[in-house]
């Protein structure tokens, strides 16, 4: 009954209505289709970083200091790290080189990179195998390719493993070829376009101890960051350097961790907007319910006369109230949905190839949070000044 | 109809009403003493500035009594909180207005049915009584019409009809022919002798003498007091 009157005040005035709502239409609108777009950024970007091994972490001087050089770390220095620093499985160079690749007539430059077992991405694989121990072990002269030089190398398709590409004189034996990642504009290719085993590469590619980084691999994953810690220091004991010289640490949970960080910081300012837009439109919303009891004063008043109580009167415009926020934000919530949907399929796809499920859950959590609130705030006042209205005065209203 | 209630409908005593604005008092009732017996129909009457709009809402339960007693039904009413007067109003007052106070947008059974959902009763009994109503009021097949499909006199019907829906102890109707043309006028207070045949106690406010008439009982107010109270001269057949 409450409900049905709601109803049909909202409906005798709909361009009022409307206009009522307009600015929590907007707000909510805006707050749910940025936090859509936040939530499929953040998820393209989680997958994207998806390819990279759980439990492994890299190690690099830090840029942006004095004496760089001195920083550098040592190929000699990763079997005494392995040996001394607890949890760490495996211990090998970072690094790669840019190498004309031949297959019969097929050319084409890749990026030719040490690897090792785990590989450096976890992408699968769609034909042959990973490098394997025994390749490191013995240093054989074997290659997994990307699908992207599967497809410059091998145009006509096929397997191609036991076929033999050259990089200058080198030649390799395609052993493996990682699956085609998801299309997009933003594709990262994690682990180089020619993995060979690191031992491999070194042999063939490294001259001196210095390397660019080192990747090493823990058995225990929920010590990652002590391992890291760790390590660093074991660095600057061998390298004889002080705190002050710095290293930096790459794993995928604390990068994913500072992606979400971004995020949070996004979703806080949109919280901002939607507060001040909230408070725009609560006051519209506060504003039209005391018009809307000023001019329905003699009605309250017959109700009185007729034997409502104070709290039937207060429910009569609180629902009022209700139902008008919440028609706004559940437009706005269907609107922000589409806007963010449509925003995902035609770019975000085309960045990253990957779009997240839309959060409706989420949505409607934020939708009813900000009816309730708006209600709460902008409607409680004028429903307690109907229902505290003089029923003599009131009828006496024209 | 409440057959078989000893108490009379209403019973005033010593009623004073004093308004206050700021440190100023204005008296508008000086002491009314008055007994309605339960199935009378009584017209009061006075010019303006008499009291009896005053003296129309105490006994109507909008206001109380600066000072006396009132009893409604056997229930001293004189000095009970707002929610108490509603709900005795809601109980055992049924009112009927000069501008008859329709919902607009909202039809002739929804109106009348509408005490009944103050009082908690679900969408079915409401709709029963409602349509047992309206046709006590020769309104039956406009139930579902809204009050500007209706002409004056049938949305005083309508009026009534929502007035009767909670069986009152008393129906009280304010300048009820008030915005009604002669002939509809006669149809209204035709509605009303029926219902006072049919045992219903009525207290009804008036400038006009001629409407006054057909109470059984004139109450005349003058500066706050009862100045006269008789039996109506004309009866009607």
């Amino acid at each position: 009954m409450y409900f049905e009157e709601a109803v049909r005040m909202l409906l005798a005035n709909p361009v009022r209505t409307f206009l009522t709502i307009i600015g929590l239409i907007i707000g909510v609108g805006a707050v749910i289709s940025i936090e859509v777009l936040g939530h499929s950024m953040a998820g393209s970007i989680s997958e994207t970083l998806g390819a990279l091994a759980d439990n492994s972490f890299i190690i690099f001087p830090g840029t942006m200091q004095g004496d760089f050089q001195k920083a550098a770390i040592r190929l000699s220095d990763l079997d005494a790290i392995k040996n001394s620093v607890p949890n760490i499985a495996s211990a090998t160079p970072v690094s790669g080189t840019d190498e004309l690749i031949r297959y019969g007539h097929n050319l084409g430059r890749f990026f030719l990179s040490a690897d090792s077992n785990p590989p450096f991405a976890n992408t699968p694989i769609a034909y042959g195998r990973r490098i394997s121990d025994d390749d490191i072990a013995n240093a054989v002269d074997v290659t997994v390719i990307s699908w992207k030089a599967y497809n410059r190398l091998f145009p006509a398709g096929g397997d191609p493993t036991g076929s033999s590409i050259y990089a200058g004189t080198h030649r390799y034996v395609v052993v493996g070829v990682r699956a085609q990642p998801r299309q997009g504009a933003l594709n990262v290719t994690f682990g180089g376009d020619v993995s060979i085993p690191y031992t491999t590469y070194v042999r063939e590619y490294v001259h001196g101890d210095r390397i660019l980084a080192a990747r090493f691999t823990v058995n225990d994953i929920s010590t990652l960051p002590q391992t890291e810690t760790a390590v660093i220091n074991r660095i600057r004991e061998l390298r004889q350097v002080g705190p002050d010289v710095r290293y930096q640490s790459f794993d995928k949970a604390s990068f994913t961790q500072g992606i979400n960080g971004v995020f949070s910081a996004i979703t806080i300012v949109v919280a901002l907007i939607g507060a001040v837009s909230l408070l725009v439109a609560g006051i519209g919303v506060m504003n039209i319910m005391l018009v809307s009891i000023t001019e329905r004063t003699k009605e309250i008043g017959t109700r009185k006369a007729i034997g409502a109580r104070r709290g039937q009167i207060l429910a009569q415009f609180f629902i009022e109230s209700l139902m008008l926020s919440s028609i706004g934000c559940f437009i706005g919530m269907a609107i922000g949905l589409g806007i963010g949907g449509f925003v995902n399929s035609v770019f975000i796809i085309k960045l990253t190839g990957y779009t997240a499920p839309l959060p409706y859950a989420q949505a409607m959590a934020i939708t009813a949070a900000f009816a309730a609130f708006v209600t709460a705030v902008f409607g409680t006042y004028p429903a307690l000044r109907a229902a505290a209205l003089d029923p003599i005065e009131a009828l006496r209203y024209e | 109809m409440n057959n078989g209630n000893p108490h009379p409908a209403i019973v005033l005593r010593a009623i004073t009403k004093t308004y206050k604005t700021g440190a100023l008092e204005v008296p508008v009732l000086h002491g009314i003493d008055c007994n309605v017996a339960r199935g009378e129909y009584v017209a009061i009457m006075g010019p303006s500035g008499s009291g009896k709009s005053t003296l129309m809402n105490i006994i109507g339960c909008l206001d109380r009594p600066t000072s006396g007693t009132y009893v409604l039904d056997g229930e001293d009413v004189s000095n009970l909180n707002d929610n108490a007067l509603a709900e005795i109003r809601l109980k055992k007052l049924g009112f009927v207005f000069q501008g008859f106070n329709l919902l607009a947008r909202t039809d002739a059974q929804k109106n009348v049915a509408l005490p009944l959902f103050y009082a908690g009763i679900n969408g079915r009994e409401r709709q029963r009584r409602a349509m047992a109503v309206l046709d006590e009021v020769g309104l039956r097949d406009r139930a579902h019409h809204k009050p500007n499909e209706l002409s004056g006199g049938q949305q005083q019907r309508v009026a009534i009809a929502r007035a009767l829906i909670n069986d009152p102890a008393v129906l009280l109707a304010d300048e009820p022919t008030g915005n009604l043309d002669t002939k509809t006028s006669a149809d209204i207070m035709a509605l009303f002798d029926k219902l006072h045949d049919g045992g219903r106690t009525i207290l009804m406010v008036t400038h006009d003498e001629a409407i006054a008439r057909r109470a059984r009982r004139i109450i005349r107010l003058l500066d706050g007091l009862i100045v006269a109270d008789e039996p109506s001269s004309l009866t009607v057949p």
